[in-house]
């Protein structure tokens, strides 16, 4: 980047306003796809963290031979399983699940992948050399496989340890944004100047670049979201997800790899595809306008 | 005596390109550059943009890796190896060319006024506010402001409020990069002014960076020119005003506008001629890469870039 | 460009040392002994123990690392648990139906992809862009393994046009036209939804880069110099972006095996991925962490080859 640009480019940052949070929502607002997956996430969340309070979770859960494969009925929504359970209850549960799991890894790795790039663009050079070959290495790996084995092999299973296992080969992506905004940002002359001022490293990383690249951090973790959702489910459909007698949104779908419930009975697996592709768009969408919002903040000042 | 010395100052940048993003050049974006600024003057660094003063001005503040060369302050090698760096960075401190992009927007005045206060003196948050409000009182910013963020001040206004927090610690020397370049025209003699009582009241040396000969001429005692990352010629001001020896200092000293309407034609036929005689003999000045040669003295305290042959 | 390629190959040196020590790390965590198999476990405890001394299980780690690595390099992985054969003809039938897979699927996603993707740059933002965006925005977010189910359910069993397992039908003599007719028929639809989602990139890839390449000067230039208007786009554009693009094959591995583990399931395909799952499942270790290995190893490798491969053609540095 040659002078006169990085010189406009600190000229776009200024005039942002001390709030961001006021950009996106108007972003947000603006954009009626945008607002409309917002509003479908939050009712979603709300509904099914509520319901699920209200389920039996073991009743649901309990095989009923009396009751197998049920098309949907007035007792049964949307059918019954080969076990005799109840999908909908399940997909409630599931729902939630698959949520709090996708909210949970998103989090973790995030924080992994924030601390990782932001030291690595930060003191750039060789640090930065040897920590983005880290990243490379386990970016080209086929993790999926991985988290499999280590989902499979690991002592106690449990959802925490599967969220720790997704963890650990899913915070590159965002590490390597991160680093590369870093990157820029430690040019800018407020951080030049701070070091001038005598402010240390920790400090100018928490106080001046973290801030700074708050909307990237954002919009990133959301469109993380997103993905995580759909690695889950898919971890699930395979049967390494959430530990047996767990519902998630996954492991209904599995029930379709059986041909018969593929082609005959599709309340078992079709109301979870629509959820999880619609969970899935409904965050990119929110995602997207983030995005969009946090560029405009950007292009808009110069 | 020498406060600060610069010995064959060399700064490449790597370029990196294509998909791969691997390093594919290299800028040189100083190239072998030495002087002196003694203590109590100031000292110009004048050349056109691109030309290294900022990656020259970075690299005394040790903001920049330093491919080669050497910086010493008063009697510290500034770019040691490791185990025997000093911290001179409440002696030595900046005021960085754009008064946008050096202040965080996020922050309030006094958080940025206070920020190398908290870092090297321990106050208490009174004792704080009230150093603040007198460092804000004395660059002419009204105390009140201290709670203000910096989008709700102009350009000059910014300015003084960089200067405050440089000058926060009681420095030696002040780096000041372009420091009006960025402001309107109108306040820019104002804030030139502003440094000079600053400068005089606080016994500042003041190494000043411009593109801007009028400016460079109304401030400094002494004058570097900068071309492509190397120096071309060094002076004392009337010097180089009266008698630049290498044609690129010729050219930009001809390039200066003259405020008497009445010579204008005149300055314009001169400027032609100047720029005739820079076609003409550019390789009489610089070797076969374009670069200008390394400095000569001729006299005690005149230096030009001229060829070996002499 | 060879100093490029002799750094990027010492890079390569340290990835394969961590991706062994991260399987060898993996495989000494699965129980029972996933390098030789060869402890039954229903021996008593002092049975086991003296085998274990005698196997050499009870070495420090490096050692019997060293060992692990030296039968890999030799193409030894041990004999499967469920199987009792060894682990390598084992994976040899799978390996060469996931090759094939994995070939089909990329001419898929690059027949289908630099069309849509030039086509979409060229005439960005009428409905034909539109649409191609439009189909962008779903494959993006849509699962591999939903993706996949829809279309098994959609074309195998309501159209009924397709196999819905296996990788060739049964009875037929190997080498023969109908062999291979067959075998093509059973890979079309695990081929086609691993391509018209992985085309996904490749498309988006291409839009934006024709639709920064024709801002370009050179471009706008050529056009205003009368070059027609098509051929303009061809050679530019053919140069600037789909040269690159071919290259990408390597970097799409990774993708690749990922869908192939989840396609292979969904239409019981008999390839590695399929063999990863299955193994896992009724524990067969050895075979686990060799699918592992060869998998990692050959994203390894590709990330390798289109680094190499790019470093040769990509434009912005040779056009320098
Ligand atoms: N961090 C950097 N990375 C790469 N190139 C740089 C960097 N900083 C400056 N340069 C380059 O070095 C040259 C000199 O820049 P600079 O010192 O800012 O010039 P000036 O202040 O005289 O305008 C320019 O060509 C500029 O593009
Ligand atoms: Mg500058």
């Amino acid at each position: 980047m040659s002078n006169q640009q990085t010189e406009k480019v600190i000229e776009q940052k200024v005039e942002k306003s001390p709030s961001g949070l006021s950009i996106f929502w108007k972003e947000i607002l603006r954009d009626k796809l945008a607002l409309v997956s917002l509003l479908f996430l939050v009712l979603t969340t709300i509904a099914v963290f509520g319901v699920s309070i209200l389920l039996d979770k073991d009743e649901i859960v309990r095989v009923d031979p009396f009751a197998i494969y049920e098309p949907p009925s007035e007792l049964f929504l949307l059918g019954t399983d080969q076990g005799g359970r109840d999908i909908f209850g399940q997909l409630i549960i599931g729902t939630r699940n698959s949520l709090s799991v996708g909210i949970l890894v998103t989090i973790m790795s995030g924080f992994i992948g924030i601390v990782f790039g932001v030291v690595s663009g930060y003191f750039g050079g060789h640090v930065d050399n040897v920590m983005m070959r880290i990243v490379d290495f386990f970016m080209v790996l086929p993790n999926i496989m991985i988290i499999i084995v280590f989902v499979t092999i690991v002592p106690k299973y449990s959802v925490m340890t599967f969220s720790l296992v997704m963890t650990a080969f899913l915070w590159m992506g965002i590490a390597r944004l991160i680093r590369s905004r870093a990157l820029q940002e430690k040019e800018l002359d407020y951080v030049q100047a701070s070091r001038t001022l005598g402010s240390s490293h920790m400090k100018i990383i928490f106080t001046q670049v973290l801030p700074n690249i708050m909307s990237l951090i954002v919009v990133t973790m959301t469109l993380n979201l997103a993905a995580n959702i759909g690695i889950e489910s898919g971890l699930s459909f395979l049967g390494f997800g959430f530990p047996q007698d767990t519902p998630s949104l996954g492991t209904l779908l599995s029930y379709a790899t059986n041909p018969t419930t593929l082609e005959q009975r599709w309340w078992i697996w079709v109301p979870a595809a629509i959820l999880i592709l619609v969970l899935m768009l409904a965050v990119r969408n929110v995602g997207e306008a983030l995005k969009r919002a946090a560029d405009a903040r950007q292009r808009r000042a110069s | 005596m020498a406060l600060l010395k610069v010995d064959d100052l060399k700064i490449h940048f790597p370029i990196h390109g294509g998909i791969l993003n691997r390093k594919i050049d290299e800028v040189k974006a100083v190239d072998g550059v030495s002087f002196e600024v003694r203590e109590g003057e100031t000292y110009g660094l004048v050349g056109e943009s691109g030309s290294g003063k900022t990656t020259t001005g970075k690299a005394v503040m040790g903001l920049n890796n330093i491919t080669d060369g050497d910086i010493y302050f008063e009697d510290s090698h500034l770019n040691a190896k490791k185990g025997k760096k000093v911290d001179v960075r409440n002696d030595i401190q900046m005021i960085f060319q754009d008064p946008y992009s050096s202040l965080n927007p996020r922050k309030r005045v006094i958080d940025i006024v206070a920020e190398p206060i908290r870092n090297y003196e321990k106050l208490s948050k009174d004792e704080e506010k009230k150093r603040v409000q007198e460092l804000l009182e004395r660059v002419g910013i009204s105390s009140d402001s201290i709670m203000k963020y910096p989008h709700e001040f102009s350009g000059g206004q910014r300015q003084r409020i960089g200067v405050a927090r440089a000058i926060a610690l009681n420095p030696k020397l002040i780096i000041a990069d372009e420091p009006v370049s960025a402001l309107d025209v109108s306040v820019q003699a104002q804030v030139l002014n502003f440094l000079q009582d600053i400068q005089k009241e606080m016994d500042l040396t003041l190494f000043f960076i411009a593109h801007d000969l009028g400016v460079i001429k109304h401030m400094c005692d002494r004058i570097g020119i900068m071309y492509q990352g190397r120096l071309v010629e060094e002076g004392l001001t009337e010097e180089i005003f009266n008698n630049p020896q290498h044609i690129y200092t010729k050219r930009l000293v001809a390039a200066i506008p003259d405020v008497d309407p009445r010579n204008r034609e005149k300055h314009r036929e001169f400027r032609a001629q100047i720029k005739e005689e820079y076609q003409q003999s550019f390789y009489d000045y610089f070797n076969e890469e374009g670069l200008a040669f390394n400095l000569k003295q001729i006299t005690d305290t005149h230096k030009v870039a001229l060829p070996e042959r002499g | 460009m060879w100093k490029f390629i002799v750094r990027r190959l010492i890079i390569t040196l340290p990835q394969l040392l961590l991706l062994s020590l991260l399987v060898f790390f993996m495989a000494s965590l699965m129980p029972g002994d996933a390098f030789t198999s060869q402890i039954d476990p229903s021996l008593s405890q002092d049975a086991i123990e003296e085998q274990r001394e005698r196997l050499g299980l009870n070495d420090p780690w490096y050692q019997q690392y060293g060992r692990w690595v030296s039968g890999v390099a030799e193409g030894d992985f041990g004999t499967s648990t469920a199987h009792y054969r060894p682990v390598t003809d084992l994976i040899w039938e799978r390996m060469i139906n996931t090759i094939w897979l994995s070939l089909l699927s990329v001419i898929f996603i690059y027949a289908i992809g630099i069309p849509l993707g030039i086509i979409s740059g060229r005439w960005n933002d009428r409905l034909v862009d539109q649409i191609i965006t439009g189909y962008t925005y779903l494959g993006f977010a849509t699962p591999i393994f939903i993706f996949a189910l829809v279309v098994l359910f959609f074309f195998g069993f309501t159209l009924g046009w397709f196999p819905t397992g296996g990788s060739v039908a049964s009875g037929l003599e190997p080498g023969s036209f109908e062999y291979i007719v067959s075998k093509l028929h059973h890979l079309l639809l695990p081929a086609l939804s691993i391509a018209l989602i992985g085309v996904v990139g490749t498309v988006q890839y291409l839009r934006s880069e024709i639709i920064d390449t024709k801002q370009k000067d050179f471009i706008i230039t050529a056009r205003a110099k009368g070059a027609p208007e098509s051929r303009v786009y061809n050679r530019h554009i053919f140069r600037n972006s789909v040269l690159p693009i071919a290259a990408f094959f390597g970097y799409e591995i990774t993708m690749l095996i990922t869908g192939s583990v989840f396609v292979e399931q969904i239409f019981s395909y008999p390839g590695m991925g399929n063999l990863f799952i299955e193994s896992i499942l009724i524990r067969d270790f050895p075979v686990v962490t060799a699918v592992v290995l060869l998998f990692g190893l050959a994203a390894i490798l590709g990330a390798l080859l289109s680094d190499i491969i790019l470093s040769i053609v990509d434009p912005r540095i040779r056009i320098k």
